[in-house]
């Protein structure tokens, strides 16, 4: 029974929520506290409903993502993809013999054959470790989407972001003796969680879905608007007021004196032949002159007050000028005592605002000079993105033919074989059943070798 | 969603993006069973002409496990002349047996092969023992035991 109130998700949700609780919690499994049609494996809860929930009770459960299931942002690396399930690696290992694989992927691989599913030489799952750090720290760079609310943040941020701060992801719900789960978004200060009766239905359903109970499934949820007689939801009736095309509304030039009324569709042809409309127009465009004049004055006061400060700078500057063998001193010496204090002032003021206009050209130069770095990165950027993608094509490519190769190779090899040595395979001609698996075995390592053989001699 | 799925998801996407010349795809309706045409480019005149039909079946443990792949004949698709495919379509190639199979193959590297061991052919005949075989056989490709070492054609 999937109910449209319920926002937990869909059924192929990339992640689990784990709900442990405090070992002293009787613990029970109540499927109740989780609503059908949740794909959240909600592991046993506790029905401690008489007990309060300390205060500083974390409300944060524990997701863990299924990083197969995930949404990664634009396309990763070749090699940092998995050759078995092509996705980025999960807990990565190196082979003895050079080759990464998650560790499910190989042990299921290793589980059924024990050979290394790339280069086919003999694999023992000892032969497997952890790959290096480098790796990880790579993988746990990669940009993927969260399955909730969709931002994009680094692959290792998703179950933290999920636990602690997405807003769609679930939460406990905060209140004390509840135990039931909420969205994050809609988990206030309170539990919701409490029955309600609804006012139009006179059905009891609880606080939280009560809003989606009267948008969606109330049976008395719709009537007919007293003005326009259209259907509406009673929920909705104040908004739809606002919009009804039946209310009766006051002209829009009521403020300029105006006394008619009409519904709110009409009003537009009683504008058109309102007795008031030709003042009032007036009477809008000379507010917009006023507000326009006075922004216009607001600015010139303050382009005034900035020529006075300039003309005040001008004088000192004037004043200084009169004297450069004080300013001289000043700046040489830099003896303030030996000068007027009117010089030191005006000298001061004039170093100040060479000062400043250093610092305006500094930051001017140091932003562009950012500028270009920006710039000349993302050109090395564009240039190099192409070339790593073609690199990784060509070396797949590269892969399958040197598979092609060898598979072709040992064909040639057996032709050979048969037509100067007249080796084994002519005698045993088509694929009968029932071959015995240890002349599959000999014949394969005899192939194998040979043309090991063959390539070392080329 | 199991890893099989996941998996041939990620295949899907490559395949509809581009195949190497000769390889299309027909159907790939769900994640059990996909259609697959291909065609020998060069000039072999067996197989000139024509073109052949390939059925993928996938297990869940794909790709652990190989998918059961056999030619499936249809108007305008026969099953092509080989010493190592039979006239029911099964086709006897170490690299889609349990021993030959690697999980790094996929359903594109399987066709190359495929295409490939026709390409080299020159023998217009069934496997020795075809009629019988045909008659007989009951088993699913995979259980079934075949000399792959005898690869002489
Ligand atoms: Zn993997
Ligand atoms: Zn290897
Ligand atoms: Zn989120
Ligand atoms: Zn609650
Ligand atoms: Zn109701
Ligand atoms: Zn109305
Ligand atoms: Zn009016």
């Amino acid at each position: 029974m999937p109910s449209p109130r319920h926002p937990l998700g869909d059924h192929s949700l990339p992640y689990t929520v784990h709900t442990e609780l405090d070992s002293d919690d009787e613990v029970s499994l109540d499927t109740d506290t989780i609503t059908d049609g949740d794909n959240i494996t909600a592991s046993p809860s506790s029905r401690g409903l008489h007990k309060s929930r300390p205060p500083t009770f974390n409300l944060n459960l524990r997701h863990t993502v299924d990083l197969r299931a995930i949404t990664y942002n634009g396309t990763v690396d070749e090699n940092l993809v998995c050759p078995i399930c092509r996705c980025p690696f999960v807990d990565p290992v190196l082979t003895d013999c050079d080759h990464v694989f998650c560790r499910p992927c190989i042990d299921d691989a290793l589980s059924e054959s024990q050979l290394c599913p790339i280069d086919r030489l003999p694999l023992s799952s000892d032969a497997v470790s952890r790959a290096p750090k480098m790796i990880f720290n790579q993988l746990d760079a990669l940009k993927a989407k969260c399955p909730c609310c969709g931002v994009v943040l680094a692959r290792s941020m998703l179950e933290s972001h999920l636990e602690k701060y997405c807003l769609e992801a679930v939460v406990r719900c905060p209140g004390a003796e509840c135990v039931k789960l909420v969205k994050r978004k809609i988990s206030g200060e309170d539990c919701l969680h409490y029955p309600m009766v609804c006012p139009d239905c006179k059905e009891t359903h609880d606080e939280i879905d009560m809003e989606a109970h009267r948008e969606n499934s109330c049976n008395e949820r719709l009537k007919a608007c007293e003005h326009c007689s259209a259907e509406i939801l009673r929920c909705k009736e104040e908004q739809h007021e606002g919009e009804c095309p039946d209310v009766v509304q006051p002209c829009k030039w009521a403020e300029y004196g105006c006394q008619d009324e009409a519904k709110r569709k009409d009003l537009p042809l009683h504008a058109d032949e309102c007795s008031y409309k030709a003042m009032g127009q007036m009477a809008e465009t000379l507010k917009k002159e006023i507000r326009s004049l006075r922004s216009e004055v607001r600015t010139m006061n303050e382009t005034h007050h900035l020529q006075e400060r300039r003309i005040k700078f001008l004088e000192g500057g004037q004043r200084a000028s009169d004297r450069p063998l004080d300013m001289m001193d000043l700046s040489l010496a830099n003896l303030p005592e030996s000068t007027g204090a009117d010089a030191l002032e005006s000298g001061h003021e004039y170093l100040l605002s060479l000062l400043e206009a250093q610092q305006g050209r500094l930051s001017q130069l140091s932003a562009e000079v950012s500028d270009f770095q920006a710039k000349s990165t993302m050109m090395l950027f564009n240039e190099t993105l192409p070339i790593k993608n073609e690199l990784a094509e060509l070396r797949s490519t590269q892969q399958v033919t040197c598979m092609h190769v060898r598979w072709l190779m040992r064909f040639r090899m057996q032709e050979n074989q048969r037509r100067f040595g007249g080796g084994p395979g002519a005698t045993s001609n088509g694929g009968s059943d029932g071959g015995s698996s240890s002349d599959l075995s000999m014949g394969r390592r005899l192939s194998d070798s040979l043309t090991r053989d063959i390539i070392t001699k080329l | 969603m199991s890893f099989a799925t996941k998996r041939l998801g990620k295949e899907l996407a490559k395949v509809h993006g581009n195949l190497p010349p000769g390889i299309a795809l027909v159907t790939a309706e769900g994640f059990q069973e996909w259609l697959l045409d291909i065609q020998v480019l060069d000039a072999n005149p067996i197989y000139m002409g024509q073109t052949y039909r390939l059925k993928f079946k996938f297990s869940s443990s794909y790709p652990i496990e190989p998918p059961e792949v056999t030619f499936v004949a249809g108007p305008d698709r026969p099953i092509p002349m080989h010493p190592h495919i039979y006239s029911n379509g099964i086709i006897c190639l170490d690299l889609l047996g349990t021993q030959g199979w690697s999980p790094v193959q996929n359903v594109e590297s399987i066709c190359m092969s495929l295409q490939s061991m026709l390409t080299g052919n020159t023998k217009n005949e069934r496997p020795e023992g075809d009629e019988q075989f045909v008659a007989s056989n009951r088993r699913r490709p995979r259980d079934i035991d075949f000399y792959y070492h005898d690869n002489t054609v």
